[in-house]
């Protein structure tokens, strides 16, 4: 292990041990801040319920996650190889864009129900244009000499796409892709809480009309656990694709 | 040539509004779109101008907590990384934890703040806050970290203290990378003040946003989003004015 890990390892344990030291030493009451022992012990008690949450959540988020990405970065493909689109299409997209996500889903869940549908459209929409802007700026990163070189040997709009944007692309869509894993969890959960038949939001939801705090942090916990795994694993793959990097 | 680019681009958006604003019109009569899914631009309109204290009500109250929570995640967020960068010690002990935090659903943490704070201001502002400061350490850092050791030298050479290296040439130099956090805490900002009204509150897009929700009202609720898009564009056009004006020699995209 390398020093700056060897750090961030002590720090974390200095944390867990202030935060269990004070939610000791004070006595403070849960709904101030529940000592660590004492929310993992309530994760442990709650498993039977908060493990099928924690799956229905994970899986609206990967779902909107696989839809948003595929879209975000098919709208880029077709807005950077017919750039005559993208005159109207382009100020539509920015007109959606302009709201904050949050502010749709009170009418995406009118629109698609409290089912499992308007979580997955919720997330599909943050994800998806996140993933398009870094891609539509990936690719309109070429040098423009380097596209006159390939058109001056006779590539096609598809070649030059394949060979120079994807390749020019690929890091920025990465970050992309990246950033909007934690994203599509919490846009999840969101949603989730105005109006679910389960999930960790719904769960979220309950425990604070419930005012049991030690629920709201077991479920917390287990939510930041599912970000963090899906975060390391699109890491991982990003750093095997994007070797050159 | 100054006023051409600027000029140009607010040409280029209004025209843009005038497309997007004809498609809407277009499909709802061509498509006879029932209201409850989409309703006509001037119904939304008539909806606004029914009740206008109650949105401006709203938009203040949500473009305060905005404010608030964008001032204090800049704020905190520019120290953080000044002092993430002179204790590298304590960067790789508290940074790892950051991106922890970053990964809790800003939401749960919501539930909490409200409970501490209670149902004020300040609770919305805080969760504003929690969102913004974290883009604004990292950039921060990322900038301070970029500036050639060589000036450094130069200006101590010169015999400059740290602080006038700070000042003079760390953070000017970082301020690039600093604003391409900024304006993304702008959007961010305003998404953790509405959210955070979803706990409990009398005033805000939020609230309205909820209330239309619950009334099933789709016309008052595209009048809330509406006033979010407005507020959320003016403040991300504000930072990034500010960003042409400060970082003169050219922004990092």
């Amino acid at each position: 292990m390398n020093r700056s890990a060897l750090r961030g390892v002590i720090g974390a344990i200095l944390l867990l041990a202030v935060w269990e030291g004070l939610a000791r030493g004070f006595s403070l009451p849960a709904y101030t801040l529940p000592a660590v022992s004492e929310i993992m012990a309530a994760v442990w008690r709650h498993r039977a319920m908060l493990l099928p949450a924690g799956w229905l959540t994970m899986w609206e988020a990967l779902s909107g996650y696989a839809v948003g990405s595929v879209l975000g970065i098919g709208f880029a493909v077709l807005l950077a190889v017919l750039t005559p689109l993208r005159g109207p299409l382009l100020p539509v997209l920015m007109a959606i864009n302009s709201v904050p996500v949050a502010a749709y889903s009170p009418l995406v869940l009118l629109w698609f129900g409290i089912g499992v549908a308007s979580k997955v459209v919720m997330v599909a929409l943050a994800v998806g244009f996140t993933v398009f802007l870094s891609a539509l700026a990936g690719f309109d990163r070429v040098d423009r000499r380097s596209v006159d070189l390939m058109r001056s040997f006779g590539a096609g709009p598809l070649a030059i796409l394949w060979r120079l944007r994807l390749p020019a692309a690929l890091p920025l869509i990465a970050t992309g892709m990246r950033v909007s894993t934690v994203r599509s969890l919490i846009v999840a959960i969101v949603t989730e809480m105005l109006g679910a038949y389960g999930g960790l939001g719904w769960i979220i939801y309950q425990a604070v009309v419930q005012i049991d705090f030690v629920q709201v942090w077991s479920a917390i916990v287990v939510a930041s656990c599912i970000s963090l795994a899906f975060f390391g694993v699109v890491g991982a793959i990003e750093r095997r694709v994007i070797f050159w990097r | 040539m100054s006023m051409r680019g600027p000029a140009l681009a607010m040409l280029r958006l209004l025209a843009g509004l005038l497309i997007a604003g004809a498609v809407w019109e277009g499909a709802v009569i061509a498509l006879g779109i029932r209201p409850h899914i989409l309703p006509r631009l001037g119904m939304i309109w008539g909806a606004v101008m029914q009740a206008p204290q109650a949105y401006w009500d709203g938009f203040l109250r949500t473009l305060i907590e905005t404010l608030i929570g964008f001032a204090m995640g800049a704020c905190v967020g520019v120290l953080n990384g000044v002092v993430f960068f002179r204790l590298p010690t304590l960067r790789d002990m508290l940074l790892p934890i950051f991106v922890v935090s970053q990964t809790i659903p800003v939401i749960a943490f919501g539930a909490l703040v409200v409970l501490w704070f209670g149902n004020t201001l300040m609770a919305k502002a805080i969760i504003a806050f929690y969102l913004t400061f974290f883009p604004v350490t990292v950039n921060t850092l990322l900038g301070l970290n970029s500036v050639d050791p060589r000036q450094v030298a130069l200006l101590r050479s010169f015999g400059a203290n740290g602080a006038q290296i700070l000042f003079r040439l760390q953070l000017p130099m970082a301020l690039p990378q600093t604003f391409v956090a900024l304006r993304l805490a702008a959007s961010l900002s305003l998404v953790g003040a509405i959210v955070g009204e979803w706990f409990g509150d009398t005033t805000g897009l939020g609230v309205l946003l909820l209330q239309a929700m619950y009334n099933e009202n789709v016309v008052a609720l595209w009048a809330a989003i509406f006033c979010c898009a407005i507020l959320g564009t003016g403040f991300y056009a504000l930072v990034a004015w500010a960003e042409r004006r400060l970082v003169f020699w050219g922004a990092e995209q």
